[in-house]
């Protein structure tokens, strides 16, 4: 061993006040080093002992914390909620990798043909995808017992849109800054992607989760491929100018108003969800 | 005997179908059986007494508490332990991982304390040793296991089990009978099931249902009394009979109205169940 828990960490662990992530650490390093544990059998009175080593042996049993668990806890997350997280499908890492992919491939295209519109076409749709597929019976195989979990369904919806919003939309930053046209035009598909992640979920309780996205999904290819007809291949698309802009600041606003009205609805499953 | 869940008129459609059409019943701690085909509401009402779904009308209480506002179905739901009739996993999470998700989902927000707990209904469901190995390498049976676990969490006073036993081979199905027994001292469960060997090996009440209604309430030793006298034995399909199959002896054993004379059988619980199905017109006991 090249290093040890100091003293003040065991004697909190000793009282059960080392919080994650000093805990993990403390609990992994127990397990191998003989002197740790002989320093932490003697700071312990001998009532203690035996529950804490038997809470010392369930700790062993614990699942270890994964890279994106472990940073989710250091950047100030509950460790519950950071569990919560990683359980949620499309935070994995083949999902970040697809998204990933389609990013570096739309950016490629964009330098290909000279044009950002195809990225920031595609941009919006992705975190309206991954919301969508974070939270309901089309993807999360443990739906039917989340719903009906004392944790209200909208918190859990909530925590996992933020947390595949950062994901997507973080990814989507990174990207933007390869493309050609890099400067605040490029930033256009940020407002678009709020106002279809909105008014998806808002639109979740009446249509369902795999018709309201499909829907509004659809809604905005179609707004994109009428402007272009309209258009020609000149200049920026309508959505992407400064009026276009705010017209999807206002429906993101409008969206997250009425998603905040039908929350309830988030509560009990959809009839169709078995 | 304290009414533990009670539930009166509930109805629901699915568009056209009634797949609830005004039931109503009463629940006491132990195990109440769920029998019923296939299409014939169970998982319906199933779904609606764990909150999962809400009825179009009617109403029902769980433990005193009212689903009918949030805060009373957030109270129902800490009261709650559910196995779905097919309980996802994520595939990579091991027994131990899953029953934690859940355990967190049930708010058991303590670290140490949630893995006690976690440890505690693992063991509880004799599956200690494989609590680290990947669901995807467990058996069947194993899974079934951990979803009970996972149903078990949180220590509730009132759980729903749809269709434990599919799929299970006998030996296994015998081991999960033991634990639902074990899972019912103390508390109320329903079980729905298909298997009537279920209802008379773990059950002390059952319920019968087909198309959306309640047909059967009372006792296994009730329902099977109701085919008295209307179990014959013959050499030939009796084409008068409700229902009628070959046995292991070659004769033929029906269920119906027996005709003048006939050679009358002791009646089972299957008996019972098959003639609650049959008539339109069945008398709900309790």
């Amino acid at each position: 061993m090249t290093w040890h828990v100091a003293e003040d960490e065991l004697l909190a662990y000793a009282r059960g006040e080392l919080a994650p992530p000093l805990l993990w650490s403390a609990d992994t390093h127990l397990a191998g080093c003989a002197r740790c544990r002989a320093v932490l059998a003697g700071a312990w009175d001998p009532g203690e002992l035996e529950s804490a080593w038997e809470r010392l042996d369930a700790e062993l049993d614990a699942p270890r914390p994964g890279l994106f668990e472990r940073l989710l806890v250091r950047l100030g997350a509950a460790e519950h909620t950071a569990r919560l997280l990683a359980a949620t499908p499309v935070l994995r890492r083949s999902w970040l990798t697809a998204v990933t992919l389609l990013l570096v491939m739309s950016v490629l295209t964009a330098h290909g043909i000279h044009s950002d519109r195809f990225f920031l076409a595609l941009a919006p749709l992705l975190p309206l995808a991954g919301v969508a597929l974070s939270y309901g019976p089309a993807l999360d195989p443990t739906y039917e017992m989340a719903v009906v979990s004392p944790v209200h369904g909208f918190r859990l919806l909530m925590i996992r849109t933020v947390a595949v919003l950062a994901a997507a939309l973080g990814l989507s930053g990174l990207a933007t800054l390869a493309l050609p046209g890099y400067g605040l035009g490029a930033l256009g598909w940020l407002l678009p992607a709020l106002a279809l992640t909105a008014t998806g979920l808002a639109l979740t309780p009446r249509l369902g989760p795999v018709l309201a996205p499909s829907v509004v999904g659809g809604a905005w290819v179609a707004l994109l491929l009428a402007a272009h007809a309209y258009q020609g291949g000149a200049g920026v698309l309508v959505p992407f100018t400064a009026a276009g802009q705010a017209v999807a600041a206002g429906v993101a606003a409008l969206g997250a108003g009425l998603l905040l009205a039908v929350r309830d609805r988030f509560d009990q499953s959809h009839r169709g969800a078995v | 005997m304290t009414v533990t869940v009670s539930a009166s008129g509930l109805t629901l459609r699915y568009g056209a179908t009634r797949a609830l059409d005004d039931v109503s019943l009463r629940l006491t701690p132990g195990v109440t059986g769920l029998l019923g085909p296939n299409g014939a509401g169970k998982t319906t009402l199933l779904r609606v007494l764990a909150t999962a779904v809400p009825a179009d009308s009617g109403a029902f209480t769980v433990l005193g508490r009212d689903p009918g506002t949030a805060r009373g179905r957030q109270e129902v739901r800490r009261a709650l332990g559910y196995l779905p009739q097919t309980p996802g996993f994520h595939p990579d999470f091991t027994p131990f991982e899953f029953v934690d998700y859940v355990a967190i989902l049930k708010e058991l927000t303590d670290r140490a304390g949630r893995h006690r707990e976690v440890r505690r209904v693992l063991a509880e469901v004799g599956l200690g040793e494989v609590r680290g190995k990947r669901i995807r390498k467990l058996s069947g049976g194993m899974r079934q296991r951990v979803a009970l676990a996972a149903a078990l969490v949180g220590d509730p006073g009132f759980l729903v089990l749809d269709e434990p036993t599919v799929g299970l081979d006998p030996e296994q199905r015998l081991r999960f009978r033991e634990l639902i027994a074990e899972a019912g001292e103390g508390r109320t469960v329903l079980l729905s099931t298909h298997q009537t060997e279920d209802v008379a090996m773990l059950c002390h009440r059952v319920l019968v249902m087909a198309d959306g209604r309640i047909r059967f309430d009372g006792t296994p030793a009730e329902l099977a009394a109701r085919a008295a006298g209307r179990v014959w034995s013959s050499t030939a399909r009796d084409a008068g009979a409700k229902a009628g199959w070959r046995t292991g002896t070659g004769a033929f054993r029906n269920v119906g109205d027996p005709p003048e004379g006939a050679d009358l059988l002791e009646p089972t619980l299957e008996d019972g169940y098959l003639l609650a199905l049959d008539d339109e017109h069945a008398e709900v006991t309790a």
